[in-house]
């Protein structure tokens, strides 16, 4: 078996994993990527619409476009890269097995970078009951197969779910000469963003039946129709608005799981709200030098963010495994540092905050990032650390889709560090969106 | 025109056990299996849990079959190669009337010879199991209860029967049955027309339409409905055991259930149906499961299911819920082995013992082949192997080192393997089945694509002619604007 070493082994080649690894780079790090697909880019590559690179590059590329600048500077910065290279396993002290074509591989990393996205959710997991024929798919899948695999999967086509990829997909299959005869959502608001609202859908007179929601599943081998229903505040059906809509394929984009379990084998906590690791502003997990960005920490809406997230992990895990190797020469240990932890988390109106602690002291800025729960006409962020305010946001209007940052100052966080010393309880703290009435 | 000294109609776990039998004589057989691949009715609909015996009443053909077939399993387990877990059972009582129940199947499953069976208490059962309910007090235990994967077991019965020259033949629907003067039977299929001296009816919930088409009425048939679950590997505080609740008079209750490959299944309701063919899933059904389950594992994550699926168990209306195995009373040479609900799948091995002894019975000449090979050599499973093992099978075939499906770890190699296999997988189910690619946490959502064209390749098709399981389930229509012919 061979082995190698590096200074960072990237897991995921990407959005995240490249713009990772060519900050670990740029550190000055040995990096190598490990992707199990033929190519890098990701996800990326099968979106081939365009609204990619808007906040980044300033400018409107498509998903395969917006991967291609990253890949051209991968293959210039002599970071290496294994494709149809699968990881299996990944320890806590940061060896990683990974095998391909060649057999098996063992890189042993000083500092990893978990980027490995994520994956749908399916049928199984909202159980939606029925006859389980050919012609339920997901959303993601679908886009392989028409954009990739150039394969159309049917004819009449309803989508369950208003997330971004269910939309772009009503708007692809459109295009392709299928017809889409809605998207149903269970909630009484559109899951994706806006603009995906109005350009794949409205453009397209394709209907959004909001708080609807698919009960069955009809024919067999083959779907034939989908009986779908209206629900009420507490998302019980509404027995009189069953209905049955014939058609022959049903698409899901019913949300978005973070892939962990690799993660998990090293030993690394997960959040429970965003099913990612729990990390701190340096964006590491639990397990020293093991840092996490992109989608495989949460779920974000637009690449952009993925990739600014993605290089301030790169940057911390080559920071991390120079250092070691630094100390490791010296003889020092750089857990001595007195450091401590201030746990962050969600309030009112908030699912959850990326990161979930904070270290202090600290001399940097730390990058919060949230989703509120609902849609909120008017309110205002706050963030507390018990009865002390140290950030409020100008009021304005607020939506699920749309992730949210607020950047706390090393001051802000390292005066309350002082604060909890006093009182020898590290305060959480909280991030609320407050309504604020007109 | 081909004839057999024995045609099996059903390719399932009871067909397949009866052609694993009939293939240790000197005698030929085939296998008729109306489905695209064997194993795909009553047998992939349940949880798998090979029953130790303390149910049926002791008496009852029943009771004598179940107990043998599940001591047969651990040797067959070896010799064809398939999973097998020991996981034990409690049947748990949580009132006073439980606890006289429960005492009441421990005498049922002394009587009917299962060993090893005893009453433990809470702290007896919280020790194994410590998320068990506060409020259950008493258990019956069976240790020697065992798990396997039904599909599995039918279709390493069928390989080794195929490999001892029974043929196996799928999408083979019997449509006419006829008796000639000479004792001999006619069957036709839509492709075909073959002769027999002798007809096995294991044809599951059609068991009386197949017989029917023989001219046979003896009995009438019902499917009874289940609905199941399936819970992701990494569920946390994943039960050890099987668990079932002090059992009714038609169902032994909802269990959570662990499997051979580490997942948890849950299930399963029992609603009598009309419908042969009804094998959905119903909102009341799963909720019922969620509910069960909770009543013994108030804890467990219902956030971690994976997938919903159903059965139908084959029921012998007025036969008080036992197995139908005899020959038929009207036409010689016709042997029913019908009405095989639970415990079907700890039974088989038995069933195909007694219907060897029917056969002989009926004037078959048995007679020990010589050459008989009890043993099924299995492809490599990619994800079991130690490190060195890959890396060396990837050297040997460098289709191992591609992965497909990357929630099981399964490689093109293995999928390759189980498309040319002995009985060979031509859907994306039947690769599923064989290999698990496809079954774990997302569903084939990443892998589905890969599959089908593997499938394609292999099998000279184009991939829109590519089914998921039966006839008519295409999973793609055709290619998009501009896009390849």
């Amino acid at each position: 078996m061979k082995q190698l070493n590096y200074d960072v082994v990237i897991i995921g080649g990407g959005p995240a994993g490249m713009a990772a690894a060519l900050k670990a780079k740029e550190k000055g790090a040995t990096v190598a990527i490990i992707e199990r697909n033929d190519e890098l880019g990701g996800i990326l590559n099968q979106c081939i619409h365009s609204g990619f690179g808007l906040s980044y590059f300033k400018q409107e590329l498509t998903g395969p476009e917006y991967a291609e600048l990253f890949i051209n500077q991968v293959a210039t910065t002599g970071i290496d890269v294994y494709l149809k290279t699968m990881v299996i396993d990944l320890s806590q002290d940061r060896q990683v097995k990974a095998m391909n074509e060649d057999g098996m591989l063992l890189l042993c990393a000083g500092a990893i970078v978990l980027a490995m996205g994520c994956r749908e959710r399916t049928r199984g997991a909202i159980k939606i009951p029925g006859s389980r024929p050919a012609g339920v798919l997901t959303a993601g899948l679908a886009q392989r197969y028409v954009n990739i695999e150039n394969r159309k999967p049917g004819e009449r086509v309803v989508i369950l779910g208003s997330g971004d990829i269910g939309l772009i997909m009503a708007r692809r299959l459109t295009l392709e000469g299928m017809q889409v005869l809605g998207v149903y959502e269970l909630m009484p608001y559109a899951n994706g963003l806006y603009r995906n609202i109005k350009n794949c859908l409205d453009d397209f007179d394709i209907p959004l039946h909001l708080s609807t929601t698919v009960t069955n599943i009809i024919g067999h081998p083959h779907l034939e129709a989908i009986e779908v229903a209206k629900v009420d505040e507490n998302f019980k059906v509404i027995e009189e608005t069953r209905e049955v809509v014939p058609c022959d394929t049903l698409l899901l984009s019913i949300g978005l799981i973070p892939e962990n379990e690799l993660s998990q084998k090293s030993g690394v906590s997960l959040n429970p709200r965003t099913n990612g690791p729990l990390v701190n502003e340096e964006l590491e997990t639990d397990q020293p030098g093991i840092f996490a960005c992109g989608n495989v920490l949460h779920v974000h809406d637009l690449v952009d963010n993925v990739t600014l997230e993605a290089e301030a992990a790169g940057a911390a895990a080559a920071v991390y495994a120079l250092q070691q190797k630094v100390e490791a020469m010296a003889g020092e240990n750089r857990s001595a540092k007195n450091k401590s932890t201030i746990p962050l988390g969600p309030g009112e109106n908030v699912g959850y905050t990326v990161p979930a602690k904070l270290t202090s002291p600290t001399k940097k800025a730390a990058r919060i990032l949230f989703r509120v729960r609902k849609p909120l006409e008017n309110a205002e962020v706050i963030i507390q650390s018990g009865k002390k305010i140290i950030y409020q946001g100008k009021p304005r209007a607020f939506k699920p889709s749309v992730m949210e940052e607020v950047q706390l100052n090393p001051d802000e966080i390292n005066g309350l560090k002082a604060m909890s010393d006093q009182n020898s309880v590290a305060l959480p703290i909280i991030v609320s969106v407050r309504e604020v009435k007109q | 025109m081909n004839h057999y000294d024995i045609i099996i109609i059903g390719g399932g776990i009871t067909g397949t056990a009866i052609a694993h039998e009939c293939s240790k004589y000197k005698l030929t057989a085939a296998l008729l299996e109306r489905g695209t691949d064997i194993g795909i009715g009553a047998t992939k609909g349940n949880g798998g849990v090979v029953h130790p015996g303390y149910d049926p009443t002791p008496g009852s053909l029943k009771a004598k079959i179940n107990v043998r077939g599940a001591n047969l399993y651990p040797k067959l387990a070896r010799d064809l190669n398939f999973g097998i877990i020991n996981p034990g059972m409690f049947v748990i009582g949580f009132t006073d009337a439980d606890e006289a129940a429960l005492k009441h199947k421990l005498e049922f499953g002394i009587k009917n010879g299962v060993r090893d069976l005893a009453i433990i208490n809470a702290d007896q059962m919280r020790s194994r199991e410590p998320h068990l309910a506060a409020n259950a007090r008493y258990a019956l235990y069976a240790p020697t209860a065992t798990v396997v994967d039904p599909f599995e077991v039918a279709i390493a019965f069928a390989e080794n029967a195929k490999a001892n020259g029974v043929a196996i033949l799928t999408s083979q629907p019997v449509t006419a049955i006829q008796k000639k003067a000479d004792g001999s039977f006619l069957i036709n299929t839509p492709d075909q027309q073959l002769s027999c001296s002798y007809i096995v009816n294991a044809a599951g919930n059609h068991a009386d339409d197949v017989a029917r088409l023989a001219g046979i009425s003896e009995y009438q048939m019902k499917p009874r409905h289940g609905d199941l679950l399936v819970l992701d590997k990494d569920m946390v505080n994943k039960p050890k055991t099987v668990m079932f609740p002090c059992p009714g008079p038609d169902t032994k209750g909802i269990a959570c259930i662990p499997t051979v490959h580490g997942n948890t299944i849950v299930g399963s309701t029992a609603t009598m149906m009309d419908d042969k063919e009804a094998l959905n899933n119903y909102a009341p059904g799963i909720q019922a499961l969620i509910d069960g389950v909770h009543k013994i594992l108030p804890e467990l994550d219902a956030g971690k299911i994976i997938r919903t699926f159903a059965g139908l168990r084959p029921v012998v209306l007025n036969n008080n819920n036992d197995f139908f195995i005899a020959e038929s009373l009207t036409v010689k040479g016709f042997i029913h082995a019908a009405g095989i609900q639970s415990p079907g799948v700890a039974s088989a091995p038995a069933i195909a013992e007694t219907v060897r002894d029917l056969l002989d019975d009926a004037g078959l000449e048995m007679k020990l082949k010589p050459d008989y090979n009890p043993f099924r050599e299995k492809k490599p499973v990619f994800g079991t192997l130690s490190i060195d093992e890959q890396d060396f099978l990837i050297q040997k075939n460098p289709a191992y080192g591609r992965i497909v499906c990357r929630c099981e770890t399964v490689t093109e190699g293995e999928i390759v393997d189980a498309i040319h296999g002995i009985i060979p997988a031509r859907t994306l189910d039947a690769i599923k089945r064989r290999t698990r690619a496809g079954m774990g946490r997302c569903q084939s959502g990443f892998c589905q694509y890969k599959v089908i064209s593997i499938l394609s390749r292999e099998l000279g098709l184009p991939v829109s002619d590519i089914c998921l399981e039966d006839r008519g389930s295409q999973q793609l229509c055709g290619s998009v604007k501009g896009g390849v012919k």
